[in-house]
């Protein structure tokens, strides 16, 4: 099936049922919030003077839902505000010299009140909006200069709040860069001096970023003091800078940028007051008491924004505009709106962005091939818009440590603007992936290369997977560690597991096929039962304990039968650690019977839940509390050779063992940290330890689901205090309700405990300890591998060579060791950015244990080790 | 904002019409349903692709992730027809799905997904007369991923078959629950030799063994795309 085929009933199956809901008639009053919504959707100027005339015409006045129509469109439909200031300045006016308030003015007071709300929920994306409005009313000289300033004024008083979070002073920086940029000319002509302080806010909050900075960078380049970038560049410098060369300009530039419709209209006569916008404060940060006021999800949501944001760059100045321009920043900022809000509908999203150019000014993009040339390019202009728009999706899809969308929608969105326009947008997706592929020896950070490489392999996934893999064959001559070898490998995996082997090893070239490109396995990867060998010295023991299994023994009779085998094997010549072989046969069986599917797998282990419980423990026989951590790592290490060719199944076998609370998210930590080479095929061998994007995808694993689990505590306590608190009320109120008749004591009311709060309460706390207990075993693992003491024999050597600026620049000498060590700091910049929420409530404890070591001593890597922590906990 | 468009993870208007349920608690049910039903499915398509696929949509750090993934079957052959149900932890997550990859590819079809009532015992089985779904008995044209491709691929489509074709053959209808949440481990600890047969510990207040009431489900999955 090809995404060619359009057109009529594609939908079809949709609608099949329950026609009456499409037969819903609107009323005339939602008629007219509709025509408002639609507004210049063909031809705005034309449009302006009909939709006037039906607002004014409409009986009865209802200023709320005109309000409120006006609010949807500047906050859903950024890209015409313009037109939808100049509509508020038509209705503005009062055509038969009426006395009371316009009808505009009347709007504009009740749309304030949306503002208001907006920034009282601190909505930043509606409430920046709503100023981007009031901006170009004030071009408009509908509003007031002085309040505008004073409003603009209030967003900056923000920066200089005591400990501003960043993700606050980010929008509120915003928010007044925006609304000076739009209303530029008119507040300079009236203060220049609230322009420069405007500015200097900005850039002084700026000047206090530049370790944060540093950490989110998008190349690991783990020795760089000062931050040169050359592929990137940071939002609050954007703005600046485009602020800076508006103001140069006194602003007249803008009028070059964004269209300003209203600018043709006569200058209002002497009885036309502008509206003076009331005062604001932005209110504060809603503050968590214990942890537990506020819904948890939102919570994390905020705190995963606060970090500069750095877009990566992947054009030119002549094929996309150059973000620190101030048209480059109005236009990336108009397009990210648009990607942020139509987020809920993909497809919309994709129609909207081919479309932007029809509300930018003429002759910005360059036309659509074979369209008729309506305007001549604009000197300096001319971009190509499709490249433009990869390049903002992509840009904010790589914003590290997170995107702040679903990682998956902008692989989604991409897809649909192919789908829309294959012939542009293809090319440009192309482009776009050598350059991101060109950075990787750059040293692009690990997390994006991964990002990348999901990417990749989901859009090609999508497009039959084609791609010319051939113009990377020469890249495999450098180490098998090196950037572009391990994101082939990745990208490779990654298509193997939407697809399956054979599709995939067909469309790579032979050189890329070969085993010692270390691409792809020779066969499909499936089982690897190692007891399945009859030369095996236990296959007669495992084929026992397998049949036993495979015919549904009871778990008991299996426990029983391994308590036997156990005697036999102590009873043998060979010294072996007869507990691990018992351990490995186990895994092994359970692991064969369970792998036909993800389901299979599922029914093996729940079916043997006791049998995995009693081989969890230190002696095997007993099915006791925790179990003990050299017989998980048994059970992990099982899992690893039984499904060696297939790091997918390792992931999702991990990932149910945690769930059925097999192994503790500490095990699987542990046992990462104590691999000797890289876990799963295709490998090479002999390597010292590493973290490679698979072994941190395993770390991950266990990390989130050791901060998935105080999550759902959390939830629980917070349901159950409500709860309890509604009954209380009841029951009060019950009690005050009986007083009247008898006159009972107060103590009536309910005060005996809750039993189910009880346990939730104490399950929070012991899962908020596991967390502890995992993040500290992934910092302690890091710092081992990072700085491994002189004793260590499979420690990196290249972990402090690395981390020089001399080690950097002779990078073209590196092999696998240099650049495995490499990626080990780039996943441990990583991991202290991405879990620093986490981290910051454990900061003291965690570097005490895992950074004593290291005082008096003078070690390079020690010390990027804790500059790296210090500034992900807030500390620098 | 959903004033100027229509946001893509509203379910379908598709009605389960021998529900016993009204249409005002399915809606219910729907708005905190945490499955998917996914259709247009390759018969081919392995639950590890799906798993790829739909673990993108998962929120592990928020208390998320897939439980499980029930493969629709033909109800004779016991061989995949088509259709399955992705089950997550999490609502959010089946919402994030429907925006995100309802109406891309996996295994090169474009699948379709739909908030889905939440899975019943028997379910997984086609309802058309053949034993697959009802949309594959009536189709007029030709499906090469639901029933074989044409020319150069054929032969590597016989052997992925054959391979898929013994994977269900043990099948009993009891379909693992994919484990609850977290737990103390006391209860655990409290079995102490003495052993049961093993039930994740979400499974009691699952309710999920609902045999009799399977059949008002029959139509549901075999009528859906």
């Amino acid at each position: 099936m090809s995404y060619d085929r359009r057109g009529g009933g594609r939908r079809r199956y949709r609608d099949d049922y329950d026609d009456r809901r499409r037969e819903y008639h609107e009323t005339p009053e939602e008629k007219l919030r509709l025509s408002i919504i639609k507004f210049g959707e063909v031809d705005a100027l034309a449009e302006l003077p009909r939709v006037e005339k039906q607002i004014r015409e409409y009986v009865p006045l209802n200023i709320s839902n005109l309000s409120e129509a006006f609010r949807f469109s500047v906050t859903e439909q950024p890209y015409k505000i313009p037109y939808y200031a100049s509509l508020l300045r038509a209705l503005h006016e009062q055509p038969d010299a009426s006395d009371g308030p316009s009808l505009g003015r009347q709007i504009l007071e009740d749309l304030w009140k949306g503002f208001q709300s907006y920034l009282d929920k601190l909505a930043w994306r509606e409430a920046r909006l709503c100023i981007q409005f009031f901006a170009h009313l004030t071009m408009a000289k509908v509003v007031s200069p002085d309040s505008m300033i004073s409003l603009l004024q209030a967003f900056t008083s923000v920066l200089d709040e005591f400990g501003v979070s960043n993700g606050r002073a980010k929008r509120a920086a915003m928010c007044a860069a925006e609304g000076l940029m739009f209303a530029g000319p008119v507040i300079k002509a009236h203060s220049a001096l609230a322009v420069t302080d405007i500015i200097n806010a900005i850039q002084a909050y700026n000047d206090t970023m530049s370790n944060p900075t540093w950490l989110v960078q998008p190349t690991t380049e783990a020795h760089q003091e000062s931050i040169v970038f050359d592929f990137a560049d940071e939002l609050l410098d954007t703005i600046l800078r485009a602020l800076r060369t508006l103001n140069e300009s006194d602003f007249s530039e803008i009028a070059s940028i964004i269209p300003q419709p209203y600018a043709s209209y006569p200058e209002p006569d002497s009885s036309f007051s502008p509206f003076n916008l009331p005062a604001v404060l932005v209110p504060p940060e809603v503050i968590e008491i214990d942890g537990l006021s506020v819904d948890s999800e939102t919570d994390i949501q905020v705190r995963k924004e606060e970090w500069p944001e750095f877009y990566v760059r992947l054009f030119d100045n002549e094929i996309t505009p150059d973000p620190t321009t101030p048209t480059g920043y109005v236009i990336r900022t108009a397009l990210l709106d648009i990607v942020e809000i139509y987020e809920v509908n993909r497809k919309e999203c994709a129609r909207l962005l081919l479309e932007y150019p029809k509300w930018n000014l003429p002759g910005a993009f360059k036309p659509k091939p074979g369209a008729p040339v309506e305007s001549d390019p604009v000197e300096g202009k001319d971009w190509q818009l499709e490249s433009t728009i990869l390049e903002t999706i992509l840009g904010a899809y790589l914003v590290l440590p997170a995107p702040s969308g679903e990682p998956l929608y902008y692989s989604s969105l991409i897809t649909e603007l192919c789908k829309l326009s294959p012939s542009t947008v293809g090319p440009a997706v192309g482009k776009s992936i050598r350059k991101l592929y060109g950075f990787l020896s750059e040293g692009l950070d690990v997390e994006s290369a991964r990002k990348f490489a999901e990417w990749f392999a989901i859009h090609m996934s999508n497009f039959n997977f084609q791609w010319v893999w051939r113009e990377w064959i020469p890249d495999l001559s450098s180490p098998v560690q090196h950037p572009k070898r391990t994101f082939i490998q990745r990208a490779v995996e990654y298509e193997v597991r939407l697809s399956y082997h054979d599709r995939i090893l067909k469309t790579l070239p032979e050189a890329m096929q070969a085993p010692d490109a270390y691409l792809i396995t020779e066969r499909a990867p499936g089982p690897n039962f190692e007891y399945d060998d009859p030369s095996n010295p236990y296959h007669e023991s495992a084929q026992t304990v397998l049949n036993l299994i495979r015919g549904r023994a009871k778990a008991e009779d299996v426990i029983a039968n391994l308590e036997t085998l156990k005697t036999t094997l102590e009873n043998a010549d060979e010294p072996i650690n007869v507990n691990s072989v018992v351990r490995s046969i186990t895994v092994g069986s359970l692991l064969h019977i369970g792998s036909r599917s993800f389901s299979h797998l599922l029914n093996a282990i729940e079916r043997y839940l006791p049998l995995l419980r009693s081989i969890s423990s230190a002696s095997l026989s007993t099915s006791g509390g925790g179990g003990s951590p050299e017989a998980k790592a048994d059970i992990l290490t099982g899992v690893a050779s039984f499904w060696q060719t297939n790091r997918q199944m390792i992931g999702i076998v991990f990932d149910k063992l945690m769930q059925y609370q097999i192994v503790d998210p500490t095990d699987v930590v542990a046992w990462v940290f104590s691999q000797e080479t890289s876990i799963g095929e295709p490998r090479v061998l002999g390597g010292p330890s590493s973290i490679g994007t698979h072994e941190w995808d395993l770390l991950k694993g266990a990390l989130d689901k050791a901060n998935g689990r105080v999550v759902i505590a959390k939830r629980k306590v917070v349901a159950l205090r409500k709860e309890d608190d509604d009954t209380r009320g009841r029951a009060k109120a019950t009690a005050n309700a009986m007083e009247v008749d008898a006159d009972k004591p107060e103590e009536e009311s309910p005060t005996v405990d809750n039993p189910q709060l009880n346990t939730a309460l104490k399950a929070l706390s012991t899962l908020t300890q596991e967390q502890k207990g995992v993040l500290a075993r992934t910092l302690e693992g890091f710092v081992a591998y990072l700085a491994p003491s002189p004793t260590n024999h499979r420690a990196n050597p290249a972990t402090r060579t690395v981390i020089t600026v001399q080690g950097w620049s002779e990078r073209a000498n590196w092999g696998s060791d240099e650049w495995a060590a490499w990626e080990t700091w780039g996943w441990y910049r990583h991991f202290c950015r991405a879990y620093s929420p986490y981290l910051r409530n454990y900061t003291n404890t965690l570097s005490a244990v895992s950074f004593s070591r290291f005082e008096g001593a003078s070690d390079p890597a020690a010390e990027l080790l804790k500059k790296t922590w210090n500034v992900a906990t807030g500390q620098a | 904002m959903a004033h100027v468009v229509q946001p893509l993870d509203q379910p379908s208007n598709y009605k389960d019409s021998q529900a016993r349920v009204d249409r005002q608690k399915q809606n219910e049910m729907l708005d905190r349903s945490s499955t998917l039903y996914i259709g247009n499915l390759s018969f081919y398509t392995t639950e590890e692709q799906i798993y790829e696929l739909f673990s993108k949509c998962a929120s592990p750090d928020h208390g998320g992730g897939i439980k499980r993934i029930i493969m629709g079957l033909d109800r004779n052959t016991r061989t995949p027809c088509g259709f399955c149900f992705v089950e997550y932890y999490t609502h959010a997550e089946a919402l994030a799905c429907m925006r995100y990859i309802s109406g891309t590819k996996l295994d090169e079809r474009i699948v379709r997904c739909d908030l889905d009532l939440g899975y019943k015992e028997g379910r997984q089985f086609g309802r058309g007369k053949s034993g697959g779904q009802v949309r594959d008995e009536h189709r007029q044209d030709y499906d090469p991923g639901r029933g074989g491709w044409g020319a150069q691929a054929q032969k590597l489509e016989i052997e992925r078959r054959r391979e898929v074709e013994e994977r269900y053959a043990d099948t009993t209808g009891i379909v693992a629950n994919g484990g609850g949440d977290w737990k103390e481990t006391e209860t655990i600890s409290a079995t102490n030799g003495k052993l049961k047969r093993g039930r994740s510990p979400a499974d009691e207040g699952d309710g999920a063994r609902m045999g009799q009431r399977a059949r008002m489900d029959d139509d549901v999955d075999a009528e859906r795309m």
